[in-house]
């Protein structure tokens, strides 16, 4: 891959990361869990399985809302 | 499997796996929601060193499993505390 | 012939846009870490999923990554989507 996108990849993995840790609020460590998600989806596209980024690209997003069933009621 | 044992994905997803998995045995407030989204950290962790060995269908498998145990500890969280 | 194979698609004027997507992703993502509003947190969060979007279709030349993208473009949007809905306040179930 290109060192430049193989490196802002990296610096999204490490943010998302960090942030999803210390974050305190369920609705941050959402955001930045998705900033995670992001920053995986060039890996796997790089090394050619572009039918698995296709299915985790659209299972992915379940996982969040069932996640928000439970936040709504606890945080509200 | 012995190609190249250094490749980027490898060892970003080993430190991924490591971090997620301090932060999800030791939740900082310390609930099961943020426990369970602490969860998710390492799965993405290891989905990364799995993508080290070229194996497609292992990576279906662990997406949808993934997804599935995230919805079967919603429906526990949900029965044991009460809410929903 | 198409244009596509006389220029070699890995080098020069072509990674130029990939760049661009490179840039925005790691700013916006800077951006979304260090704003404290929860609110105000989500329009970047699009703006890394847009750009991470662009950085899929334009990293390999092989004609399904484009479904990738689409693919991508409409998990992420309703990601973020969920996540706005529910902070406002989410279905009113009777």
């Amino acid at each position: 891959m290109n060192d430049i996108v193989m490196i802002a990849s990296v610096i999204l993995i490490l943010t998302g990361m960090t942030a999803a840790i210390f974050n305190r609020d369920p609705f941050d460590k959402l955001i930045s869990l998705s900033v995670l998600i992001a920053g995986v989806f060039p890996f796997i596209v790089e090394r050619g399985f572009l039918d698995v980024a296709i299915a985790i690209a659209l299972i992915a997003p379940l996982s969040t809302i069932f996640t928000l069933m439970v936040c709504r009621r606890v945080q509200v | 499997m012995t190609a190249e044992l250094y490749t980027p994905e490898f060892v970003i997803g080993l430190l991924v796996l490591f971090a997620g998995t301090i932060a999800a045995a030791f939740p900082r407030p310390k609930n099961y929601l943020t426990q369970l989204i602490n969860l998710e950290i390492p799965g993405w962790g290891l989905l990364l060193v799995m993508l080290h060995y070229n194996e497609a269908l292992a990576l279906f498998t662990f997406a949808a499993v993934s997804v599935l145990s995230t919805y079967i500890f919603v429906r526990v969280m949900q029965k044991k505390e009460g809410i929903g | 012939m198409a244009l596509e194979d006389q220029v070699p698609v890995v080098a020069g004027v072509h990674m130029i846009a990939l760049y661009i997507c490179a840039v925005i992703a790691v700013y916006a993502a800077l951006r979304v870490i260090t704003e404290r509003n929860s609110m105000r947190k989500l329009p970047f969060l699009n703006v890394v999923s847009f750009a991470v979007t662009g950085i899929i279709a334009l990293l390999l030349p092989h004609p399904l990554t484009i479904a990738a993208a689409a693919a991508y473009f409409v998990g992420s949007t309703l990601e973020s989507n969920a996540i706005a809905s529910t902070w406002a306040g989410g279905l009113k179930r009777p």
